[in-house]
Parts: structure tokens; sequence; C-alpha cells
């Protein structure tokens, strides 16, 4: 994508929603979504990272650790989206600053366990390919952010 | 997502390893932050749909955000070069420094959009601001999504 794409890009991206939540059945996708992700994130790590035996003793381990984890705060996020999807037509505004504090919460979590997992993960491989992971990491996170965003109408 | 998901991402995953210079891509990146804030503005401003007594409440802080977003740039511009400087020969000092640096400005990033939506809370009705959050997820992982594809991953 070249730079006149990408501005092309950021204004479809902002163009408003006109359909609700429900119609877009956002929240179904959304678990599809986020269950296909668990499932396949772990063969692509295992393809990227090309880890010898030991490396992978040492890696999974803390991998499935911190997957766990990441799980309860998708499932937080879903629990939000339910939130927003059935309060859509009529979000009053306790409610959107109740829903802002809990995606920023949320995030802060998010970004928290990925701190922490990301430098055990460090110790236990080669900083190299733990840095490897990480940007591998970052795609797919982008990739799902991207999706999941593109579902979820802005609030009006 | 749809069901290719794995092979989309194990694509984005290996399709620039090795391929693409990274003092190149590091000047493409460069050229990418400058044209998003030039843009970025005139798409916020379209996005929330603002009246006029609230645009002169919120431009104002907008104008510092965008400027504290700006510092985190420049922090996004020296980790790539740090980056592009170790890169051919990556130790594991190096990679552990970047590492370090880069979830920290993750984070950093993180605590500037939670201390700014916090002041448009004061300004704005609270959907407006949940609708704001939205934009910059979206317009930031649009971002992102370009400038990390445009990063080879660390070598094995």
């Amino acid at each position: 994508m070249n730079l006149p794409e990408l501005a092309l890009a950021l204004v479809a991206l902002t163009s408003p929603i006109v359909a609700s939540a429900e119609e877009l059945g956002l929240v179904t996708d959304e678990q599809i979504l986020l269950k296909r992700v668990m499932e396949d994130k772990r063969s692509v790590y295992a393809a990227s990272l090309a880890l010898s035996d030991s490396e992978s003793r040492a890696f999974w381990p803390i991998y499935d650790e911190y997957e766990g984890k990441v799980k309860k705060l998708d499932d937080r996020f879903l629990e939000l989206v339910n939130r927003f999807a059935a309060e859509y037509d009529t979000l009053s505004d306790a409610e959107a600053a109740d829903m802002l504090k809990e995606k920023m919460a949320i995030e802060k979590d998010r970004m928290a366990l990925k701190q922490s997992y990301t430098h055990r993960i460090a110790k236990a491989i080669p900083a190299k390919k733990a840095l490897r992971y990480a940007q591998v990491e970052t795609r797919i996170e982008n990739m799902i952010r991207r999706d999941v965003y593109g579902l979820i109408p802005l609030a009006h | 997502m749809n069901k290719s998901f794995v092979a989309i991402a194990a694509l984005a995953v290996c399709a620039v390893s090795g391929q693409l210079s990274a003092q190149s891509t590091n000047d493409e990146n460069k050229a990418l932050l400058s044209q998003i804030q030039t843009d970025k503005r005139a798409i916020v401003l379209k996005g929330l749909e603002l009246t006029a007594s609230e645009s002169a409440a919120f431009i104002p802080i907008y104008d510092e955000y965008e400027a504290e977003r700006k510092q985190l740039a420049d922090r996004t511009v020296a980790l790539l070069d740090k980056f592009v400087a170790n890169y051919e020969s990556m130790t594991d000092d190096a990679a552990r420094g970047i590492l370090k640096d880069w979830l920290s400005l993750e984070d950093s990033r993180l605590d500037v959009t939670k201390k700014y939506a916090k002041r448009f809370e004061k300004v704005l009705p609270a959907p407006k601001v949940l609708r704001f959050v939205q934009i910059e997820n979206k317009l930031d992982t649009a971002v992102e999504m370009e400038a990390v594809r445009l990063v080879p991953l660390a070598k094995h």
C-alpha cells in the first residue's frame, strides 16, 4: 500500500457505519474470529520462530500461560462489545463513560501482560528470537484489531 | 477474518524477511509517519461530527494531544533507527534493548490516549469521546500495520 492508498484507507476506516451493531451480527462474528485466531496462532509461531528443541521446551509453556491470560481479557472485551451492542441505539453519557473506562482498563491489563510475558520469553530463549516473536505477535494483534474494529460501529 | 487466517498471517510474517533493505524500509516508515501527521487531524475532525461549540472546546486539547503523540512518533523513528543500525549483526543485548524500548513506547501511547480521553470527557459528551477513541484505534491500527509490514523480522 502506498501513501495515497493509505490515506484513502484511513478515510474509509473512519466513515460512519450506519447499520446497528445487532444488524451487523458483530458479537457472533467476533466470537468466531477470536476462537479461530486462538487456534491458529500457535502454528504461525511454530513456523516463524524455528525454535530448537530446548528453546521449544522453554518457550511453549510460557506462551501457553500467556495465551490463557489473554483469553480472559478477550472474554472481558467480548462482554464489553455485548454491552455496546445492547446499548448502541440509546447509549447514555454514563454508559459511554463506563464503557470507555472498561476499554482503557482492558487495554492497560493487556499491555501489562504483554510486557511481563515478553520479558519472560526474552529470558527463556535468545533475545533475538524474542524480538522476532514480539514482531509476529504485533502483526497478528494488528490483523485481529483491524478485523474486530471493522465490525464495531462508531458510537453516536 | 476468514478461514485462510494462517496462510495470510504466515505470508505477512514471512513476506518481508530478508527481502527488503532495512534502511529503505525505515525511510518509507519515516515518510509514512510524516504523511499521517499531516492528514490525521482532518480525518479525526470529520469523523467526530462535532458541533461548533464542541469543536471550540475539543480542538485546543486535541492539538496538545497531537503534540504529545508527535513525541511518541519521534521515539518510534529513533527506535526504527536503532533496529536498522543493528539489523545485520543484531546481538542479544541489542535485541533486549529494542524490545524494552518498544514495549515502553506502546505503554506510553496507551497512557497518552487514556490521559486525553479523560480530558475530552470534561468538554464532550462521553459517546463522542468513545467515538474519538474508536477512530484513534482504527487509525493507529492502520498505521501500525503498514509500518510494521515494512520492517523486516529480526534475523534468527
